[in-house]
């Protein structure tokens, strides 16, 4: 278990090498990959300084100003419904969500949010499965469906093929689409595994079978995902569609 | 003068008398069929049967004798003098046509002197007594001589025994292209003869635009056709008539939309041309020809025209200098609103971005097409939001020059705060910088980033463009994280939002303004925090509709959209130079305080503005009139207390569309008397006009009956028996 002051000073030193620019005033506005605590989910040592490092990578890659101090909220905090973005990462199956914590998603939910469920153990599927349960509570009516190969998640920022995490996971993405907009994005490979840091400032857990560059698309499935929450269906337009339908011919072999 | 006379009893209907008579007839008929079977007292009989059916009859009818006393007096003549503004233009030996409708009216009168003559004018609308005085100032557009006759149709009382007219016979109605039966039926309907004036017979030395039509609503951005027709006549040399139009806008020369070639055969030319107007609401063009020398009527050469531009949807470009929640939340609203066509373009990677690759084929980015954007397709925007997005480092800097003249030539424009904002953003000390709502300095700091919450104004309580927001959150807004360094307003510029602690030259530093440059209207945002508009504690108590709220006004208010003005106002009648103008204001019922009107020329010119005030006025339209408006297009904008102000653009013309086309139309008027056995005569000739007959007024009637009801009733009982007993001879029951 890693201690808070151990905690924060390997926060002290991620913010030392992060890249001095301009962000949002106060960074309120910028890219915060929040976790949510609700259901009884617990997130590792290891695994709670992703989140940072996700801003980290986003900052450093991008435009997009980002987060790099996370914190933690449940469902039914009122701050729950004070930016458009959360982590749901658990490792087992989830509790029940109680009565407020539904009302909270569901208002998150209705107001535009989008929620990323990790599953940190995708070989038993155990919180998948728990999250999927409690949404269907949520959301009885939208079930999850595999996202297109050319959804804008794969485009948003790096052109991704598959995704990937700590794992390699399944290749295909499953989300609950509202509208026009995937709001809920179920991955069953261990993102924030992926993206952990070590006390020594390393990576926290081997990424398996792809090593390296298996990481490295972790990380930019990672930055999509920001970049897909904050600009939403950008790359949807139709001003971008000439452009990356060449560059996807020109990638395949 | 006495008379005598009879008549049947008054108190009689005429189905009474009808019956009266149809049952006399039938006695008088049995009688006839009766004599014919008997020969014993047959003709005692009938004659007695006759006698007694007349008694009968005369005793039911009772007739009466009448003895009148009256007087003949002169017969009722209306004279209609055509009140068309076509008027002011020249007769045949070059004296202006309502002088000589003046001078017919005169010699009518004493023409008509033992006649009771009624002096009338006739318009576009209901008939105007005309005095011995001079005529009405305000004249009008169409000379509609069918509605005139119809209205004296309708009008109860004693029809008059002539009617004459005078005009030039270029009426709009009844219509040129009527038969003599459709004449007849139009002007036919009074039953009297209508003589006619002709003030003008030939055609002055002309060329004029005599049509400009529109198939069809103009809708910005999108090209339509204006068909022109072009004409010539009064014996003037037209070969090719070069024809231009252009659209007036405020503090630029005017631009010329489209140009062509009239070539006149036969008098006229008809001209197709197709022009775009990227800008909606009212806009002003002007069609022009270059007519050649000798025309006699230059007024006609042009015509301002003022359209009303709808627009099918908003087409919007929404710049970002980089992805932040502010730019995710208003992206996602731009997109959810179907009126809104959504051109974005966010810098996604800055030049010190290191992206962990060499090859970009791995990434989803295409250049930002600034030059493309800002050169070739900027007119084709309703609005521009710049959100966050330096101008020096992402080359905007060069066309900021050509965005300022974009807003001055009507388009919209929205700078939102960030670090990259403003002068952050380095716009201070640009020709950007003048067309936004508020001043930037290049000596102060950006930007503060201390939390805040922002307050209304006195004018952001009023205007309805925070109305929405208002309504959901009331005096409440949520905190924001900074704010851009925004100067003291700008010229007539309104704040809405203002920084509860900063100031700006000793007065609390705008947070949200909005502000008009040249025919567009721009609004400074100095927070990249609104987001929290949708999403904060606050925001979700609404669940987040306050943002959807804020930016539907603002976007509203940059298009003009009047859902979002205090003010509409619009022009009664038409605008037309030497006559009174009068705009009509109808203010929305919460908008309270002084009236204040500015009307300015539009163009590049330096002509003195035209300013009214009201104080207070009460609730209700208020009308507002100006006079010494020259030939152009015009602006007036409306300020309500506080309230931002609204804007009209309009167009003044001399002559307007009377002056199209200048060529009398004496043959009409002389078809229209002939159909009503009426005669025509040419101006001066007056005096050929017939005198209808005298018309008699009874002034004393005296009624008495010829004999007491008992006498007719006793006499007939008597012929009733006597023919019963000579039935009873005769062998009759």
């Amino acid at each position: 278990m890693i201690s808070r002051r151990q905690a924060l000073a390997a926060l002290a030193a991620l913010a030392s090498v992060a890249p001095r620019r301009a962000g949002a005033f106060g960074d309120a506005g910028a890219f915060h990959a929040r976790t949510v605590s609700s259901g009884g989910a617990r997130i590792d040592a290891e695994r709670s300084t992703a989140p940072a490092r996700w801003a980290y990578e986003l900052v450093r890659r991008t435009s997009a100003p980002g987060r790099l101090a996370s914190s933690s909220v449940s469902f039914d905090q009122p701050a729950f419904a004070a930016e458009p973005f959360a982590v749901w990462a658990g490792s087992s199956d989830p509790t029940p969500l109680s009565g407020p914590e539904r009302r909270g998603l569901e208002r998150f939910l209705k107001m535009g949010g989008v929620l990323v469920v990790d599953d940190l153990e995708p070989d038993g599927r155990a919180f998948g499965k728990g999250a999927r349960r409690e949404l269907r509570r949520v959301l009885p009516d939208a079930a999850p469906v595999k996202l297109d190969a050319s959804h804008v998640v794969f485009k948003s920022y790096y052109i991704v093929d598959r995704p990937v995490g700590r794992v390699e996971g399944p290749a295909e993405i499953e989300a609950i689409v509202r509208g026009k907009y995937a709001q809920v994005i179920f991955l069953e490979h261990d993102l924030l595994g992926a993206l952990a840091r070590s006390r020594g400032g390393g990576w926290a857990l081997e990424v398996t079978p792809g090593g390296v560059a298996q990481r490295e698309q972790a990380v930019r499935l990672a930055v999509n995902l920001a970049m897909y929450v904050l600009c939403s269906d950008y790359k949807d337009d139709q001003v971008h569609a000439p452009w990356l339908m060449r560059r996807r011919a020109r990638r395949r072999p | 003068m006495s008379t005598r006379s009879w008549a049947l009893s008054e108190d009689l209907s005429v189905g009474v008398t009808v019956f009266v008579l149809v049952f006399v007839g039938l006695s008088l008929t049995l009688l006839m069929l009766e004599l014919g079977r008997r020969e014993r007292f047959g003709l005692w009989i009938v004659g007695s049967g006759v006698v007694a059916s007349l008694a009968l009859g005369l005793a039911a009818l009772r007739p009466v004798r009448v003895a009148e006393r009256g007087t003949w007096v002169g017969p009722k003549v209306v004279v209609l003098v055509d009140q068309s503004r076509r008027l002011g233009l020249p007769s045949d030996d070059g004296t202006p046509r309502k002088a000589l409708a003046e001078r017919s009216l005169a010699e009518l009168r004493t023409r008509y002197q033992k006649a009771r003559l009624s002096a009338l004018g006739f318009g576009d609308s209901t008939l105007v007594p005309l005095g011995d005085g001079p005529p009405p100032a305000r004249r009008a557009s169409e000379s509609d001589l069918a509605r005139a006759l119809a209205e004296i149709a309708e009008t109860p009382g004693e029809r008059p025994r002539a009617v004459v007219v005078v005009s030039d016979g270029r009426l709009s109605r009844p219509a040129s292209t009527s038969d003599d039966e459709a004449l007849s039926r139009v002007v036919g309907e009074l039953g009297v003869p209508i003589h006619s004036v002709r003030l003008a017979e030939r055609a002055p030395a002309d060329a004029s635009i005599r049509a400009v039509r529109v198939a069809g609503a103009a809708v910005a951005h999108q090209p339509f056709s204006l068909t022109i027709e072009v004409g010539c006549d009064g014996g003037l040399s037209c070969g090719d008539i070069p024809v231009a139009v252009r659209e007036h806008r405020q503090g630029v020369e005017p631009a010329v939309l489209a140009s062509g070639i009239a070539r006149i055969e036969d008098g006229s030319a008809t001209l197709e041309l197709r022009i775009t107007l990227e800008r909606a609401g009212a806009r002003v063009v002007e069609v022009s020809i270059d007519a050649p020398d000798g025309d006699k009527v230059p007024e006609n050469d042009r015509r301002f025209i003022t359209f009303s531009v709808a627009r099918e949807r908003v087409r919007l470009l929404h710049v970002a200098g980089r992805p932040t929640y502010d730019v995710r939340t208003l992206r996602q609203w731009l997109k959810s609103d179907e009126s809104v066509d959504l051109v974005a373009f966010f810098i996604l990677r800055a030049n010190s971005d290191d992206t962990m690759t060499d090859d970009d084929s791995e990434l989803a980015l295409i250049p930002f097409p600034v030059e493309e954007l800002f050169t070739e397709h900027l007119p084709s925007f309703d609005a521009i939001v710049l959100q966050d997005i330096d101008a020096v480092v992402y080359k905007l800097d060069r066309h900021l020059p050509a965005l300022a003249r974009y807003v001055e030539g009507g388009g919209g424009l929205i700078m939102v705060g960030g670090p990259s904002s403003f002068a952050g953003g380095n716009y201070a000390g640009t020709a950007l910088e003048r067309v936004l709502p508020v001043e930037l300095s290049e000596k102060l700091e950006p930007a503060d980033a201390a939390e805040f919450t922002p307050r209304y104004t006195e004018a952001g309580r009023a205007a309805p463009v925070l109305g929405g927001v208002f309504e959901l959150l009331g005096e409440e807004l949520p905190s924001m994280t900074g704010s851009n360094t925004l100067g003291k307003p700008r010229g007539a510029s309104l704040v809405l939002m203002e920084h509860p602690s900063r100031k700006a030259d000793n007065a609390p530093m705008p947070v949200l303004a909005l502000g008009e440059s040249g025919d567009g209207r721009s609004i400074a945002f100095g927070v990249d925090g609104s987001y929290r508009l949708a999403w904060s504690e606050l925001a979700a108590s609404v669940s987040g509709r306050a943002f959807g709220a804020l930016w539907d006004g603002l976007l509203g208010w940059l298009m003009r959209d009047p859902r979002f003005e205090v003010v509409r106002a619009e022009v009664v009648g038409a605008c037309i130079t030497g006559e009174e103008t009068t705009l009509r204001l109808t203010r929305l019922p919460a908008a309270r305080g002084d009236v204040d009107v500015v009307v300015e020329r539009l163009g590049k010119g330096t002509a003195p503005a035209l300013v009214k005030k009201v104080a207070e006025p009460a609730p209700g339209p208020l009308d507002v009139s100006f006079v010494g408006f020259d030939p152009g297009g015009y602006v007036a904008r409306v300020r309500v207390g506080q309230s931002p102000p609204a804007r009209l653009d309009f167009a003044c013309e001399k002559g307007g569309e009377a002056y199209r086309d200048s060529r009398p139309d004496a043959p009409r008027l002389e078809r229209i008397s002939a159909v009503t056995a009426g005669r025509s005569v040419v101006a001066g000739r007056e005096g050929d006009l017939p005198l209808p007959d005298a018309t008699r007024v009874a002034a004393e009637r005296h009624v008495s009956p010829l004999l007491p009801a008992w006498a007719w009733t006793l006499a007939a009982a008597m012929f009733l028996g006597a023919h019963w007993l000579f039935r009873r001879r005769g062998g009759l029951a």
